[in-house]
């Protein structure tokens, strides 16, 4: 199959799933107080983003997450380039943070409610806490990916520490490190989210559960359609920019 | 001093650590109680947290079953059938970007806060790793072993039973493993949320009353489950790996 005729197909697949979820409470096969028509919730959502306080929700949302992804990723990267151009420190470290990496994080959220309170700053530092692994066993493998022959090959050409990081250590580590930040993106999202939905006075995540338990189905849909196709749309555009960067790379 | 001498170094004293600053008052008691203290709460109050634990345990287990069962069917339909690959894996990992735990509420208002809105939740939190898993495990079937079947004259059942099971075997288990940990995470989370019953619950209730020795208590046996979970699940992988001469070659699976 061709590319546009695969577009089509999975534009076909959405259209179909659209068709499902309007089709089962108009003709009654589910009760619309449980599952409220496609359409509705739409019009719904576009009537939530007009409003003032949704907007303050979204901006809260996006500065807590801007402020983890800002605080995390340059962490991240510059401690994975330590571990990965340090040989005893990895032989110590990896194994640790193999573990801790394996560990989940969400379960931690109590713990920074403990020590920070339910504040801004609380939702940061777990969002940054379940991205700055993520992040960091990236860059290792980034530098880790960097070719030894293509470093020789220009020192042995007489080029400068500057240029080989600018022409050698840079282009191939910067696909990788895209798709880190892509996953620190995934991660801190989630952890935001999660932590205004476990507790807090503001944001989208504490909108949606506010929804869920007063019942009110088409806000808490349309909450859902707003989170999920900010997050699909922010995803596509790193992996947009990912896959141009990586074009020549192989 | 070996790097793994070190790692125990560090972990002692990480140990003495928890003792020692809270002791001091170092640390406030709210932020990190004592160790000693919070093994002291976890033995005298075993009961509540075994109980809580069990109702934690019988979710995730159905949750399990859902999660792997469909995803690895779903994995595995999308890993041996290269057209159906081609069109939904890009979709797949697209909707993985969405953090799946605003659907929640969702489950809460259709289910209600028992035991059905987590195994719900918890059973689509473990499906698409577990389908992503096993789809890429799928593609690492030698393709040379299948031919070579074929060409010794195997039947179709024969070419099932003698090439194909075995080698998605690693492959299923693996899912297993990744299952198993996700599941065990949403059952905790969704009671963490809103819940009436299980370790979650019991984390969050005693967070909100600031008992931080108990909440300490309720992640360290989270913790501790899913280490246990993933070690038992390696030692199944063992088993089932073991019998055969020449495992199939593990390759590192396509970027997804």
């Amino acid at each position: 199959m061709s590319r546009a005729s695969m577009l089509a197909a999975r534009l076909l697949l959405l259209a179909l799933a659209l068709g499902l979820w309007e089709a089962l409470p108009r003709l009654g096969w589910v009760d619309d107080e449980i599952l409220p028509p496609f359409s509705a919730v739409f019009v719904t959502a576009l009537q939530l983003l007009q409003r003032p306080a949704i907007h303050g929700d979204l901006v809260t949302t996006g500065l807590q997450l801007g402020a983890a992804l800002i605080i995390s990723v340059p962490t991240g990267v510059l401690l994975g380039i330590l571990l990965a151009e340090n040989k005893r420190l990895a032989q110590v470290c990896e194994p640790l943070l193999y573990f801790l990496f394996s560990v989940p994080k969400s379960i931690f959220l109590p713990l920074f409610i403990l020590t920070l309170g339910i504040s801004f700053w609380q939702k940061v530092a777990f969002g940054c806490f379940s991205t700055i692994l993520i992040v960091l066993m990236s860059a290792t493998a980034a530098v880790r990916s960097v070719r030894e022959e293509h470093v020789l090959t220009a020192r042995s050409y007489g080029a400068t520490r500057a240029q080989i990081t600018r022409h050698v250590y840079l282009p191939s580590m910067l696909p990788v490190l895209l798709e880190a930040l892509r996953l620190a993106v995934i991660f801190s999202t989630t952890a935001v989210v999660l932590a205004e939905m476990y507790a807090s006075r503001s944001g989208i995540g504490q909108q949606i559960a506010s929804w869920g338990e007063s019942f009110m189905m088409r806000q808490l849909f349309a909450g859902v359609l707003i989170v999920s196709v900010t997050a699909i749309v922010i995803n596509e555009f790193i992996r947009w920019i990912e896959n141009r960067c990586s074009h020549w790379r192989s | 001093m070996s790097p793994s001498a070190i790692r125990w170094l560090i972990g002692g004293i990480l140990l003495v650590l928890w003792e020692v600053l809270p002791r001091a008052g170092l640390v406030p008691q709210l932020f990190l109680p004592a160790l000693s203290q919070t093994i002291a709460v976890a033995i005298a109050d075993w009961r509540i947290f075994a109980e809580a634990l069990a109702v934690t345990l019988s979710e995730a287990a159905v949750a399990l079953v859902f999660a792997c069962g469909g995803g690895i069917l779903a994995g595995a339909l999308l890993g041996s059938v290269a057209r159906l690959r081609g069109l939904l894996l890009p979709v797949v990992s697209s909707l993985y970007a969405v953090p799946l735990v605003v659907l929640y509420p969702v489950f809460t208002a259709w289910f209600g806060i028992g035991a059905q809105s987590k195994i719900a939740f918890a059973s689509l939190y473990g499906f698409f790793p577990t389908l992503l898993g096993t789809a890429a495990g799928i593609q690492t079937i030698d393709a040379q072993l299948l031919v070579t079947a074929r060409s010794m004259g195997a039947t179709l059942s024969q070419r099932l039973r003698h090439v194909v099971l075995p080698a998605a075997i690693p492959t299923v288990i693996a899912s297993l493993r990744l299952g198993g940990a996700l599941v065990i995470v949403g059952v905790v989370v969704s009671e963490m949320l809103t819940s009436s019953a299980g370790i979650g619950y019991l984390i969050t209730s005693y967070r909100t009353v600031l008992d931080s020795p108990r909440v300490y208590v309720g992640i360290l046996l989270v913790l501790l489950l899913g280490v246990l979970l993933d070690l038992g699940m390696r030692l199944l992988e063992h088993a089932a790996t073991r019998h055969r001469p020449s495992a199939v070659p593990r390759r590192a699976a396509p970027a997804i």
